[in-house]
């Protein structure tokens, strides 16, 4: 066997034989367990439920009876953002995104009943889930095992005996690593199960799912390189605790807290009531459908009938207020897109930022690159209101020219008083059916990996500091012996 | 050497001045002490007594008690049966008014490497209950025998003897009427044993109860009034050097018992 | 100079003390900064809005109080409300990053509307806020354990434990003397910048003096989890092993499994069952007979019965009615949601008693009103202000008297 693996095997066989260090990986390995089954489990739930919601809210869309298209307008639609497989390993935003819009003409509403507002302060200490195990966890457990694994050979001498022994400090602490490395291989095991069973049962992407594992490798490996290195540099085994738990604190529970609150100071996001304000404003600016005198819809009154070479609304051969409805949800669907992209820019440059303090903590790094493989980051649910909106869009729309096409301008004049043009005025609600069903459609692998290189990308520069580091532990130690 | 005069150095430590009711007690008084630790019987028997201005010397090998006895004086480890006494009080029960009156010098010293010699003994001294002026500790370490210029520097940089010399400094401070020492003279050159046993000699003059634990019988017979062997527990043999004993004899019969 | 002076310079010549007490205070300290500035920026917030508001305000009334419609009015116009932030509520931000402190309501179904969520980064929430209530729940003890793990042990390891017993006066007081500097001195680097912003935010005195009271508390709790470990007379290193793994248990894993239990025991669905079926109900008075509309309306809210009549196809009489017909559907379901995030919250409460970490933030977050129960109080005065908006806009609507620009004046105001 070489030194190597003699080291390695040693350092394996006192971890067996240390009742801390067997209760540590015990007590990892059972939260691992549970994080994975609860958030499996919590993953299909929440999955087969709003799967559920949005068949409910299909089928009752369907089902509506004949009725003005402008009501439809109204009664809306309901979308639910269905949870991707891998949220079951970092359920990331979910909880606080909210998964229901309700799409509606000229309004555009918010994503509500995320979990975070539905649960108790406890929420906000931090969600059980396979990602949160080994992000926050797993380092720790790392560093109790390992922070003595050379500075106790030291204080005990053995240090010296093996030096006398002719073996380098290089395959010294190699041979720590790696039996460091073996703790966090061990660590991952039930991480590495979930994904592989969300690939296997839950058609988990499996690229997604490597990358993943790949992610959390490059941590946990950080992380050895770190314990190893400190357990080396420190002067004593406390020392290295102390300094490592110091790191651990800072890096994982600090940093992370306090990245967002400069990325907000940095970028401040404007509130929904001042945004609804705002838009409100513009719209009257730009053209005001109450007001006959308004100068935009007068030109568009004037173009439209030009285009049909009529002289007045009543000779059009479509219904004039369903082209003005269209006109209107063109205007304000322009308004809510730009406002929309505004806040989606802030919050970006606000991600960004808050990512970029992955160079102060590995943690952050991989936490990003996470929830943007797992499709749960922020992007994944703009995605969803990107979508919903050109949902919304394409419904009210369609809904408008039904108003224009099946409505006659004269029955929609007189509905409110001639019964029986509100009777004609209610269409066939076979209308209904053919609007087709919402469906979301996840982002592609490689969009999802460009939204996780910064992630990745600040893992790889931890991965290398921690070589960087472990050599220059390994000099320290040669010249000292 | 001189020692400083008591009255003027430390400051009304309670315990010089109030004894329990029926004076005069014996500082030290030990009766048929039976103490076990697990299931090892430690000592079995021992009976012992120092009075005011003697210096008794507690002899015997690895294993024999001594250090067990030293314990049982400071109230760290209670007798399953027998009395023990330190100026009347019973060191485990009322371990603190026991302590008051008891000055411990171990055999290895360790202080706070972050204070210097005086802060050391102006903190100790302070935690004792009194406050002892610059002065006073000057004269007493000029009584231990350290140098002045080692006196504000951390100790973190000093010998073995010089830590010794600062606890002893403070035991001289302390004027309390019960020494227990803890194999003093270990570690220290001749020159300072010698130094070392004359302060003892003032610390006899002065009426203290002065109990050494050692296996230096050499040195135990310069100064000690008595001489005690300990051997599984108890006192076998108790010997007094100021009357004619051959101390070769004594040391021959002595590696025989620490030998047995 | 005083035994305690001479403990002073002891303790503050160790290596680790110094930077932990700065530490604390510059962590107390930023914490404290952040909290003000979020509570200052909220503040603006509310304060920026009401000029907008009362413009666009301003513009509705400019139209459609030409026009005279009551109805109209009360359709257009939206009702400014906000939730000022407590003095207190720097010590812990909660649950305000993630739910509105400022809505705006119309006399319309008011269930379709109260749920509406704010625009917030949510990956920014998802970390959780650097505020006070975080440095002392997390941190602190953090700091404590580094400085009290090695209390005892230390003077066995330096062999000083029995010098220091005999010469001590009193066991009991030069470890109590020494306990009290240590934890004291962190308190107070922990207390004396929220002392500060106490007074910055002006909170009441009272208020401040329970919460330094239960931050004293929270880190004499943690002191005696520390001594308790030293019992095990264990090495230093082994001490702050047991007390890092004690801190990770109670600040980090047992809440986490208490949230699972919890979230699985008491399920919240009735959020989104609710506005389903309110919904439905709001559209479906579309199509029932207006008649039937009108009567149930008059069932709630007889007042009205003798003004109910309209004719046409559509009256904003009978608008407004299925409205509220469309929230009293619900009201079943909106008292089985509420009481669902209520029993969420209890048990939380409950959790707290055992869960030393959970119990000081639920008590602090109480105090400073940022909590699950803070939000239900807000949503609960929306619903007042929602009936005191119906209130004022019937008279108009059913005794179908001209709402002129002077009367948008009249409508009921938001009291913050």
């Amino acid at each position: 066997m070489s030194a190597l693996r003699l080291i390695a095997w040693n350092e394996w066989r006192l971890i067996r034989r240390s009742a801390v260090a067997r209760a540590a990986l015990f007590m990892l390995l059972a939260l691992s367990a549970i994080a994975a089954f609860t958030s499996i489990a919590h993953r299909d739930e929440s999955d087969a439920l709003r799967a559920r919601f949005q068949a409910q809210a299909d089928a009752e869309f369907d089902g509506q009876p004949a009725r003005h298209p402008h009501r439809m307008v109204h009664y809306g639609h309901f979308v639910f953002r269905p949870l991707p497989a891998l949220a079951a390993f970092d359920p990331g935003v979910d909880a606080f995104t909210g998964s229901a819009i309700f799409l509606e003409g000229h309004r555009q509403n918010s994503a509500n009943f995320g979990d975070v507002r539905q649960s108790s302060l406890l929420a906000r200490f931090g969600q059980l889930t396979p990602a949160f195990v080994l992000q926050v966890l797993g380092p720790l457990v790392l560093v109790f095992i390992g922070f003595g694994t050379i500075a106790r050979e030291r204080e005990s001498g053995t240090l010296r005996f093996l030096k006398a022994q002719g073996i380098a400090a290089r395959t010294l602490l190699a041979g720590k690593a790696l039996a460091i490395g073996g703790i966090a291989a061990l660590l991952l095991l039930p991480a590495l199960l979930s994904l592989g069973w969300l690939v296997l049962a839950e058609q988990a992407p499996l690229s997604g799912a490597l990358l993943l594992a790949a992610c959390y490798t490059a941590y946990l490996a950080f992380w050895v390189a770190a314990v190893v290195a400190a357990s080396a540099i420190a002067r004593d085994a406390r020392s290295a605790l102390m300094a490592l738990l110091g790191l651990w604190a800072l890096t994982t529970i600090l940093m992370p807290r306090i990245a967002p609150d400069i990325a907000l100071a940095a970028t401040p996001l404007q509130t929904r009531l001042e945004t609804d304000i705002a838009i409100h404003e513009d719209l009257r600016r730009i053209g005001d459908s109450h007001n006959p005198d308004d100068r935009h819809f007068a030109a568009f009154k004037a173009a439209t009938l030009a285009r049909y070479g009529v002289t007045s609304v009543e000779d059009l051969p479509v219904n004039y207020r369903g082209l003005l409805a269209m006109e209107g949800e063109r205007i304000t669907a322009q308004l809510f897109g730009e406002y929309a992209a505004d806040q989606s820019s802030r919050q970006r440059r606000q991600g960004a930022l808050a990512t970029g303090f992955g160079l102060l903590s590995p943690a952050i790094a991989l936490r990003s690159a996470s929830m943007a493989l797992a499709g749960t980051d922020l992007d994944g649910h703009q995605r969803f209101l990107d979508q919903a909106e050109v949902y919304r869009y394409a419904i009210v729309q369609g809904l408008n020219r039904l108003q224009a096409e099946a409505v006659t301008y004269a029955d929609d004049g007189s509905r409110n008083k001639d019964p029986e043009a509100a009777r004609r005025v209610r269409i066939d609600p076979r209308h209904w059916h053919d609007v087709p069903d919402f469906t979301y459609r996840a982002a592609p692998l490689a969009e999802r990996v460009q939204a996780a290189a910064p992630g990745m990308a600040l893992l790889l520069f931890w991965l290398i500091a921690g070589v960087f580091t472990l050599r220059f532990a390994a000099r320290r130690i040669a010249e000292a012996l | 050497m001189t020692l400083p005069d008591p009255s003027q150095t430390a400051r009304g430590t309670a315990a010089s001045t109030s004894t329990p009711a029926s004076a005069p007690l014996q500082p030290i008084e030990m009766r048929d002490v039976e103490l076990t630790r697990g299931s090892r019987t430690v000592l079995s028997g021992l009976s012992l007594d120092v009075k005011a201005g003697e210096i008794y010397a507690l002899l015997g090998g690895n294993g024999a008690g001594k250090s067990t006895t030293l314990s049982a004086l400071l109230g760290f480890l209670t007798p399953t049966s027998g009395l023990i006494r330190v100026c009347g009080y019973d060191p485990a029960a009322e371990a603190d008014a026991a302590r008051r009156r008891t000055a411990y010098l171990p055999e290895n010293v360790a202080l706070y490497d972050l204070l210097t010699a005086h802060e050391n003994i102006a903190y100790f001294m302070a935690l004792a209950g009194a406050e002892p002026e610059r002065a006073a500790i000057d004269a007493a370490l000029d009584a231990a025998g350290l140098q002045r210029e080692a006196r504000d520097r951390r100790v973190s940089g000093y010998s073995k003897g010089m830590r010794q010399k600062v606890a002893i400094a403070m035991a001289v401070l302390r004027d309390v009427p019960v020494l227990l020492l803890d194999e003093p003279t270990s570690g220290l050159d001749p020159r300072a044993t010698a130094d070392f046993n004359a302060l003892l000699g003032g610390l006899k003059a002065r009426g203290t109860a002065i109990l050494m634990v050692t296996h230096d019988l050499l040195g135990a017979a310069d100064c000690a009034d008595r001489i005690g062997f300990l051997a599984e527990g108890r006192i076998i043999e108790e010997v007094h050097p100021g009357e004619g004993i051959d101390v070769l004899a004594l040391h021959h019969r002595y590696g025989e018992r620490s030998a047995a | 100079m005083s035994l305690l002076r001479q403990e002073l310079r002891l303790f503050l010549r160790q290596r680790i003390a110094l930077p932990a007490l700065l530490l604390m205070l510059v962590l107390s300290a930023a914490s404290v900064a952040v909290g003000l500035a979020e509570i200052a920026r909220q503040h603006d917030v509310i304060a920026r809005i009401q000029p907008k508001q009362a413009q666009d305000e301003g513009t509705v009334a400019a139209w459609a109080g030409k026009e005279g419609d009551a109805g109209n009015a009360a359709y257009y116009t939206f009702h400014a409300t906000w939730d000022t932030p407590s003095p207190m509520a720097f010590v812990a931000l909660g649950q305000r990053d993630v739910a509105p402190f400022v809505l705006r309501v119309r006399a319309l179904a008011l269930e379709g509307q109260i749920h509406e969520n704010e625009t917030y980064n949510a990956e920014l929430a998802l970390p959780g806020r650097f505020d006070w209530a975080f440095v002392l729940t997390y941190l602190a003890p953090l700091l404590l354990i580094a400085l009290l793990h090695d209390l005892f042990s230390s003077e066995r390891e330096a062999g000083r434990a029995v010098l220091l017993a005999v010469m001590a006066r009193s066991q009991r007081s030069l470890w109590l003397r020494r306990i009290a500097l240590r934890a004291g001195l962190l308190l107070l680097a922990l207390l004396v910048p929220f002392v500060v912003g106490a007074a910055v935010s002006g909170t009441p005195g009272s208020q401040a003096a329970l919460v330094g009271a239960i931050a004293a508390a929270y880190l004499l709790l943690w002191t005696l989890v520390c001594l308790a470990v030293s019992r095990w007379r264990q090495s230093s290193l082994a001490n702050a092993a047991s007390l890092a793994s004690a801190w990770l248990a109670i600040t980090l894993v047992l809440p986490g499994l208490a949230l699972l239990a919890i979230n699985s025991a008491i399920p919240v669905q009735q959020g989104i069952e609710l506005t389903l079926a309110q919904r439905e109900a709001v559209h479906a008075g579309w199509d029932k007979p207006k008649a039937a509309t009108m009567q149930a309306f008059l069932r709630d809210h007889p007042e009205w019965k003798d003004k109910a009549a309209f004719a046409g196809g559509f009256h904003w009489k009978w608008y407004y009615a299925f409205q509220h017909l469309g929230d009293r559907a619900v009201d079943s379901k909106v008292a089985a949601y509420r009481a669902g995030l209520e029993a969420r919250d209890a048990w939380t409460r409950r959790t707290g008693w055992i869960l030393p970490s959970v119990g000081l933030q639920v008590a602090i977050h109480r105090l400073a009103q940022t909590d699950l129960a803070a939000q239900i109080a807000y949503q609960d005065r929306i619903r007042a202000f929602h009936a005191a908006l119906r209130r004022f806009y019937y008279p108009y609507i059913f005794s179908e008297t001209p709402f002129r620009e002077a009367d948008f004046a009249k409508a009921p105001r938001w009291r913050g």
